[in-house]
């Protein structure tokens, strides 16, 4: 007998996995669509000429940015390893496995893929080795 | 040991209130069983509904710690919580405390093309179904449906859109489908391709799948249709 937000995450987070997916899914397509703003704004700078482009990604290479990078990359290797679940379950391979591929495909591939990438991130753009 | 069972009530003024009670646990207490007792001992004016009492019938889905559930075949004790809330199934009106109206699940239900539609009504023969026609191999997980109405109240698109038919009545139309002797494929398929009530509502969330007390894979079911419904022109068990 514990919290109903524990029981939940002990007892039925492989039973919704579809949902925890579906929730993935929406989260990170939205930051995606914010990132994907804040892109065509930074480079809409260069229409104001070189200064203020130069002035716009000067903000972008402070340590605070750099690790937002890193998330960054998280939100997409989440997003893209999800949407390649859901196309196989569309495509009808692993719909009776889909928890499975939820776990270990988005979850376990996408860890080891964000790692990767964000290992050397966090070593040579924020810590500067 | 003492369980808290929190169930939900609705008085006749209007609201949403609930009503708490105390009561010892027993090692093989169902949901349905702690009903009964509060009933029985407590109060008597509780409202619920059940028939068989052995997930049979399905008349007992009730929202247990917010799943869809059948109280019959849910033991207090797997549920791991000190205080148990019993619930109306969502997205149906209720009738009384935790027994709702299945109206508007069988009306889609009835969208669907439920029945079976005979291409040869006169015939006398048995028809012959080989093991390894797809029907033969997918029949017996899809038609355990005892129409318990879980699966329509856990679906979160059924909440936010009346019209879409919704996961049962879906997997019902599958089978037909599947079905060589059955012969309103076409007419299926039309009530399936619509874009508010069909098959393309579906987020492929499996919240259906994940509550099915009869353990159908109902997301597999609206999967296989949308698949069909791209390759129009081929048979649907191509």
């Amino acid at each position: 007998m514990t919290s109903p937000a524990r029981v939940f995450l002990r007892k039925y987070r492989w039973r919704f996995s579809g949902m925890v997916a579906w929730v993935i899914q929406r989260v990170t397509g939205l930051l995606l669509l914010f990132y994907l703003f804040l892109h065509i704004h930074t480079v809409s700078k260069l229409a104001e000429g070189p200064e203020a482009f130069n002035q716009a990604m000067a903000t972008f290479h402070s340590p605070l940015f750099k690790l937002l990078e890193i998330g960054l990359l998280g939100t997409v290797v989440l997003h893209a390893v999800n949407g390649i679940r859901i196309t196989l379950i569309d495509l009808g391979i692993g719909v009776e496995k889909q928890r499975h591929l939820f776990w270990f495909l988005t979850v376990g591939i996408g860890i080891l893929i964000f790692l990767a990438g964000a290992i050397p991130m966090f070593l040579f753009a924020v810590l500067k080795v | 040991m003492n369980i808290r069972i929190r169930i939900a009530r609705f008085p006749v003024q209007g609201g949403k209130t609930f009503s708490e009670f105390q009561l010892v646990l027993e090692e093989r207490m169902t949901v349905l069983d702690a009903l009964f007792r509060v009933q029985r001992e407590m109060d008597s004016s509780l409202g619920f509904r059940c028939a068989c009492r052995v997930g049979m019938c399905g008349s007992c889905a009730v929202s247990i710690n917010r799943i869809p559930r059948l109280a019959c075949s849910t033991l207090v004790k797997s549920l791991d919580s000190a205080t148990v809330t019993v619930e109306p199934l969502p997205n149906l009106p209720v009738i009384k405390d935790l027994a709702v109206s299945l109206a508007p699940f069988f009306e889609l239900w009835k969208r669907a093309l439920p029945a079976f539609r005979p291409r040869n009504k006169e015939s006398q023969e048995l028809a012959r179904i080989p093991a390894d026609t797809l029907f033969a191999q997918l029949a017996p997980g899809k038609r355990d449906c005892i129409t318990c109405g879980a699966c329509y109240s856990a679906c979160t698109i059924t909440r936010k859109s009346g019209r879409y038919l919704g996961p049962a009545a879906i997997n019902r139309a599958l089978l037909r489908l599947l079905d060589p002797r059955d012969a309103a494929d076409s007419e299926r398929l039309a009530v399936l391709d619509k874009e508010i009530e069909g098959v393309w509502r579906c987020h492929t969330q499996f919240n259906c799948t994940a509550t099915c007390p009869r353990g159908i894979n109902l997301t597999d079911s609206i999967v296989r249709i949308k698949r069909a419904l791209l390759r129009r022109g081929r048979s649907f068990q191509a």
